[in-house]
C-alpha cells in the first residue's frame, strides 16, 4: 500500500534519513523503534509531505506522493497523530473532531464516524464542548486518534503514542489500535521508542538508527529480540556484557 | 455625569475604530504570522475609492456619491480586492519566508500604495463630504448630546464583532481559520487547504479595513494618503497591549488605547494636549513592563502540557 524506497531527507547540512526503505502491506500494523534521533518522526512527517525529500521516491496505492502537499495526502487518505499530539487547544473537543472532517462532504457517514469516535472514547463525548487544552494526556493522545479518525483514512500513522501515558492508558490505546485494523481493516504504522510493545502488537517491523533501516523483518520472526537489539544499538547484547567487564 | 457619558461615548467611539483597526491585523497575524503594516494604507485606500482619481485639489465624488446600500458593498470589494492582490503579489511569495521579513514586506508594500495614491491624487489632503447629517447630535439624555456617527460606529463595530464570532465559532470555515491560526501546519495535515484559509482570512481583514475606512472618513471628512498609518499604528499597539494573536485581546487593545487618548484628551491641560501620544505611548511601556504578555493571554500560551 505504501511504498518508501531509499528516501532522503536533509535539514540543511544534516542528512536526517540516509536511504530508507519501507513496504507495508494494506491492512497490516507497522512498526519502526528506534533511539531517539535515529529518524523515525521525520520519515513520518515526509510521508504526510510535511518535509520534502531530497531524494528516493513515497508511493501510495502506486501513486507517488512526495513533492505534493500535506493537504493533498491527507485528501489521499492517509492521516498522521503526529508526535505531541498537536491537539488544537483553543478549540473545543467537538471543534478538533470536526476539524478533521476538513476535506469531506459526505455527512451521512461523518455523524456515523463521529458517532464511532465517542464510542471508543466515551470521555471525548462527555467532554466535547470543553476546550481540549483542559484534557489530560491520554484524553488528548485518545482526541488525536479520534481527530485523525475523523479523517476516514485508509493508511494512518502515529508517532509514539506511548509517550508520557500511563501504562494503563497505553495499554487501551494500543487495544484500539488493534481493533481498528480488525474491524475496519485500517492500515497503520507506529512509530515508538522501545520495541516490546510495539513487536507484540506489529505484524511487521523496521528498526531505525542513524537515519537508515538497520533490520525489517515479520515481526514474528523477531520475537527473539537479540538481533532487534543489536540493530537497535549497533552492538549486540554479549558485546555490551564485555565491555561491561 | 452628563460630561462622563459624553467622556465615555468619545472613548467608545475611538476605541471602536482601534479595535476593528487592530482586529483585521489580529486575524492575519493568527493565520499567517503576519504584522501587516500595510493594513493602515488598505484603510486609506477605501476612504479615497469614495471619489474621482484625479489629482484636483477639488475632490469629486464617485462611488461616494452612491446610495449607501450600493456604496458600502463597492468600498469592501475595493478593499478586498486590495488586500488580495496584496496576498498574490507579495505575501504568497514571501509565505516561507521568517515572520521578520514578512513584516518589512508588508512596510513596503504600505509605502508602495501610499506612493501610488500620491500619483494619481496627489499629496494634499482633499475635503470630502459624505454623509455629514451624521455629525448632528441626538439627544440621549437631557443635557447629553452626541454625534450620530459615534453611535453608528460604536453599533457597526458591535455587529460587525458578533458576525466575526459567530463566523469564527460556528461555520466550518470559522473553526479551520481558528485551527490554522494555532497549528498551521495540523491543519494542514489533517486536509485544510493552506491558501483557501489564507485568502479568507485576508479577505476578512479587508472587509474590516473597509469598515473603517467608511467610519473613519465620514467622522473626518478628509482625505490623506498618511490617514490610514496613525490608525494602524494605534491599533498595532492595541494588538500588542491587548496580547499577539488573540482576536479578544486585540478588541480589549483596541477600546484600552481608545479610552487613554480620550481621557488624556479629556484631562490633560490644555499646553500639554499636543503631547497627548507621549503619554499613551509611555502607558503602554508600562504595560509591556508589567505584561509582556499582554492583557490578554492568548490560549495557546496557556496550553496544557
Amino acid at each position: 500500500m505504501l511504498e518508501v524506497k531509499d528516501l532522503e531527507v536533509r535539514y540543511g547540512r544534516l542528512t536526517a534519513l540516509r536511504g530508507v526503505d519501507l513496504s507495508i502491506r494494506e491492512g497490516e500494523i507497522a512498526c519502526i523503534v528506534g533511539p531517539n534521533g535515529a529518524g523515525k518522526s521525520t520519515t513520518l512527517l515526509a510521508i504526510s509531505s510535511v518535509l520534502a525529500p531530497t531524494a528516493g521516491s513515497i508511493t501510495f496505492d502506486g501513486t507517488p506522493i512526495h513533492g505534493t502537499r500535506p493537504e493533498d495526502v491527507a485528501r489521499m487518505g492517509i492521516s498522521q497523530v503526529p508526535e505531541g499530539r498537536h491537539i488544537f487547544t483553543s478549540l473545543s473537543v467537538e471543534e478538533n473532531l470536526q476539524v478533521g472532517t476538513a476535506t469531506r462532504s459526505d455527512k451521512a457517514e461523518m455523524k456515523r464516524d463521529y458517532d464511532r469516535v465517542i464510542e471508543t472514547f466515551p470521555i471525548l463525548g462527555e467532554r466535547r464542548k470543553q476546550s481540549a487544552g483542559k484534557l489530560s494526556g491520554g484524553e488528548q493522545q485518545m482526541l488525536a486518534i479520534g481527530r485523525a479518525l475523523m479523517t476516514n483514512p485508509r493508511f494512518m500513522t502515529i508517532d509514539e503514542p506511548s509517550l508520557g501515558l500511563a501504562p494503563k492508558i497505553v495499554d487501551r490505546v494500543y487495544e484500539v489500535l488493534i481493533d481498528l485494523r480488525e474491524k475496519r481493516g485500517l492500515t497503520l504504522l507506529i512509530v515508538e521508542q522501545s520495541s516490546e510493545r510495539a513487536l507484540k502488537a506489529a505484524d511487521s517491523l523496521y528498526v531505525l538508527r542513524n537515519g537508515a533501516i538497520q533490520l525489517a523483518g515479520k515481526a514474528a520472526d523477531l520475537q527473539d529480540g537479540k538481533e532487534v537489539h543489536k540493530a537497535y544499538f549497533g552492538f549486540s547484547e554479549d558485546h555490551e556484557g564485555e565491555v561491561m567487564i | 455625569m452628563a460630561f462622563a457619558l459624553q467622556v465615555l461615548m468619545n472613548a467608545l467611539s475611538l476605541g471602536s475604530l482601534y479595535a476593528l483597526a487592530a482586529l483585521g491585523i489580529g486575524l492575519l497575524f493568527g493565520v499567517l504570522k503576519l504584522i501587516n503594516f500595510a493594513h493602515g494604507d488598505f484603510i486609506t485606500v477605501g476612504a479615497y475609492a469614495l471619489i474621482v482619481p484625479s489629482a484636483a485639489t477639488q475632490a469629486t465624488l464617485m462611488i461616494g456619491d452612491f446610495h449607501p446600500l450600493i456604496l458600502i458593498p463597492c468600498i469592501v470589494v475595493v478593499v478586498v480586492i486590495l488586500a488580495l492582490i496584496a496576498e498574490f503579489l507579495v505575501f504568497r511569495p514571501l509565505r516561507n519566508a521568517s515572520p521578520a521579513t514578512l513584516m518589512i514586506g508588508s512596510f513596503a508594500l504600505g509605502f508602495v500604495i501610499q506612493n501610488i495614491l500620491i500619483m494619481i491624487y496627489g499629496g494634499r489632503p482633499k475635503a470630502v463630504g459624505i454623509w455629514s447629517d451624521l455629525s448632528l447630535g441626538v439627544e440621549l439624555m437631557p443635557g447629553v448630546e452626541v454625534p450620530k456617527l459615534q453611535l453608528i460606529i460604536i453599533g457597526v463595530t458591535l455587529v460587525l464583532m458578533v458576525v466575526l464570532v459567530l463566523f469564527l465559532t460556528r461555520t466550518k470555515y470559522g473553526i479551520h481559520m481558528r485551527a490554522a491560526a494555532e497549528d498551521f501546519r495540523m491543519a494542514r495535515m489533517l486536509g485544510i487547504e493552506a491558501n483557501r484559509v489564507i485568502m479568507l482570512a485576508v479577505a476578512i481583514s479587508g472587509m474590516l479595513a473597509a469598515a473603517v475606512s467608511m467610519l473613519f472618513v465620514v467622522q473626518t471628512g478628509i482625505l490623506d494618503f498618511r490617514m490610514g498609518v496613525s490608525l494602524m499604528l494605534f491599533a498595532f499597539i492595541a494588538t500588542v497591549i491587548g496580547g499577539m494573536g488573540s482576536l479578544v485581546g486585540a478588541v480589549v487593545g483596541g477600546f484600552a488605547v481608545g479610552a487613554v487618548s480620550i481621557l488624556l484628551q479629556t484631562f490633560l491641560p490644555s499646553e500639554m494636549r499636543v503631547f497627548r501620544d507621549v503619554f499613551v505611548f509611555a502607558i503602554v511601556i508600562f504595560i509591556l513592563l508589567v505584561r509582556p504578555q499582554g492583557l490578554v493571554m492568548s490560549r495557546a500560551s496557556r496550553e496544557r502540557v
